[in-house]
């Protein structure tokens, strides 16, 4: 791969951008960017497991839903800080996933979307009905923000701002996206790739795809899991609401408009998919007739999303004036 | 002792017989042609022998390891690799990609290697690489590496399937009509192929109907009919067998 190949410039720029932003934005603006990119984490989480192992989850509302709650219960409920409670809530959640993965992973197509469906729903269902131990449709208060980080040189990283949550979270979109990045790439990326293709040409080459898409679930479901964690803590409150499989849904929407299966695609995706109705200030309720209606014309007229798209059109360009320089050369 | 060893195996589905009673066996580096009418069970054999059917009853026994009812990717990790009657590649990847993909079950990268991009994962990745494309070169598809393998006209396709096969590293190779829907002027490179691969030392089973193919290349040739095996020899035994006259070439030779 080239140092500067147009990608990297693309990926450099985007991140360069996204750190600098919250510095010249309000308040406000600066929260929406924050929303973004724990949305963007749990799509990118998704599209590990749907963009590139072909497996369709509509459950992954109930990994944040997991996430979040086992993160404030573990730090509301038993006084530990937020860092044990935070890596205590991703293990529960990859644990979540590696348990209803074993079941449901057995299924293919149709029937394992609609397993997943009823785990959100079953996990919605606990949440809003278990009062003494969820706190019901109250929800639960009290999350705690990430305690400070000690420096070597004395000074402390402290989380208290938005601003500073904001990077948090960023840090953690970064890493999460870098880590799938290696991943897809890499030989186990590979049959991962294959399965999504042709489950059974996969099966026939020797790959052991139940185990390989239980790895992908497993792994798609941890980081859901840290998106829910970050919220909770950024939001301090959590409701059952976030664990409503619907959410689940919103955040497939927003990885199809961005590009199923491509890098940038589940973050471009959550970008447009917020940016549009806040941008248009639209009321609450109208947002999921606009975002139906944006989803609507990605699948009919660009169903590869944004990125995908744009894989092609730059594919197809580069072909024409590949073609076109050699005839002009002949000539 | 043979490579494969295959006794009294059945397959019912509901009622119907679809492999009744089959016992034979392929000896280590032999081409044996499976031939029969449609419909006789060939395809079904070739689903039981990699685990995507289970057998009614018999067993099958593979470089002298009862692999009955293993699942298609054990069998495949046992040494039994195929290829399918309908073209199987992976379309959208590249023709290396499709023979790296088919080295899977030898990689020994972790989870935990790929993402830290470890020093043994990227020598294994290089490995890998180079193995794909010498596998390339022996199928003659050198040029085609970075080519979607959808691109590729039917004939290397089939090329390219019968490399990912042969990147699993199989000891048999079970090959469902390698030269189904090819023009006619590109069968002689693939029956070269297939006879290449055999030559290098793997097992081929071949399902074919071309019968000029078959009695040139085959060592032993079974006859299958209804899901059994009516006949069973070599290419001249079996051209002159009368069961076989009867069921595969017709009656009306015989009279």
């Amino acid at each position: 791969m080239k140092i500067f190949s147009p990608v990297r410039i693309g990926w450099s720029l985007a991140l360069i951008l996204a750190i600098l932003l919250p510095l010249v934005l309000g308040e406000y603006l600066t929260s929406i960017l924050l929303l973004i990119a724990i949305w963007s984490i749990m799509a990118v989480s998704l599209n590990l497991l749907y963009g590139y192992t072909g497996q369709l989850s509509l459950g992954h509302s109930a990994f944040l839903g997991i996430g979040a709650y086992a993160l404030g219960l573990i730090a509301v409920k038993l006084h530990i800080g937020f860092w044990p409670a935070f890596f205590a809530s991703t293990a529960i959640s990859g644990l979540a996933g590696f348990l209803i993965g074993i079941p449901a992973l057995k299924l293919r197509g149709p029937y394992f979307v609609l397993v997943t469906l009823g785990f959100a729903a079953i996990v919605g269902v606990i949440v809003l009905a278990w009062v003494d131990f969820t706190g019901g449709a109250n929800g639960l208060a009290g999350m705690p923000r990430p305690n400070p980080i000690p420096l070597p040189w004395g000074a402390e990283l402290r989380f208290d701002s938005l601003r500073s949550m904001y990077y948090f979270t960023l840090f953690f979109l970064v890493l999460i996206a870098a880590i799938c990045h290696r991943l897809v790439h890499s030989l186990i990326g590979r049959t991962f790739l294959a399965i999504s293709h042709d489950e059974n040409l996969a099966e026939s080459l020797g790959i052991n795809t139940m185990q390989k898409k239980l790895i992908s679930f497993t792994i798609s479901a941890m980081f859901s899991g840290v998106a829910g964690a970050l919220y909770a803590s950024y939001n301090v409150v959590i409701s059952p609401d976030l664990a409503y499989f619907a959410r689940g849904m919103d955040v497939l929407a927003c990885l199809i408009v961005g590009g199923a299966g491509t890098m940038a695609g589940p973050i471009v995706g959550t970008f447009v998919m917020t940016a549009i109705p806040e941008g248009l200030q639209i009321v609450p309720y109208l947002k999921t007739l606009i975002n139906g209606i944006i989803l609507l014309l990605f699948i009919i007229f660009l169903p590869a999303g944004i990125t995908g798209g744009f894989k092609a059109f730059f594919y197809r360009w580069g072909h024409a004036w590949k073609s076109g320089k050699g005839r002009n050369g002949i000539a | 002792m043979a490579l494969l060893e295959v006794s009294n195996l059945s397959k019912a589905f509901g009622g119907l017989m679809a492999v009744s009673g089959l016992t034979f066996s392929v000896e280590q580096g032999q081409l044996v042609s499976i031939i029969g009418p449609n419909g006789a069970g060939k395809t079904t054999l070739f689903n039981l022998l990699t685990g995507i059917y289970r057998p009614s009853t018999g067993s099958i026994v593979f470089d002298g390891v009862d692999i009955t009812g293993c699942k298609p990717y054990q069998s495949a990790r046992h040494g039994i690799g195929r290829t399918f009657q309908r073209t199987m590649v992976f379309q959208a990847e590249t023709v290396l990609d499709n023979v790296t993909i088919g080295q899977s079950l030898h990689v020994k990268t972790g989870v935990w290697a790929a993402i830290a991009r470890t020093r043994g994962a990227r020598r294994e990745e290089e490995k890998v690489r180079e193995k794909a494309r010498a596998i390339l070169a022996f199928v003659g598809l050198a040029d085609a590496g970075e080519r979607p393998a959808g691109n590729l006209t039917e004939e290397a396709q089939k090329r390219l399937s019968i490399a990912m096969v042969l990147a699993t590293d199989p000891k048999l190779l079970l090959l469902d009509e390698p030269t189904g829907g090819v023009n006619l002027e590109e069968i002689g490179g693939l029956i070269e192929l297939v006879k290449k691969v055999q030559r290098s030392g793997i097992a081929v089973c071949l399902i074919e109907h071309k019968m000029r193919m078959v009695m040139s290349m085959s060592d032993r040739i079974i006859v299958l009919n209804y899901g059994t095996n009516i006949a069973e020899g070599t290419p001249a035994e079996v051209a002159s067998n009368k069961e076989v006259i009867k069921a595969y070439l017709g009656a009306r030779r015989v009279a």
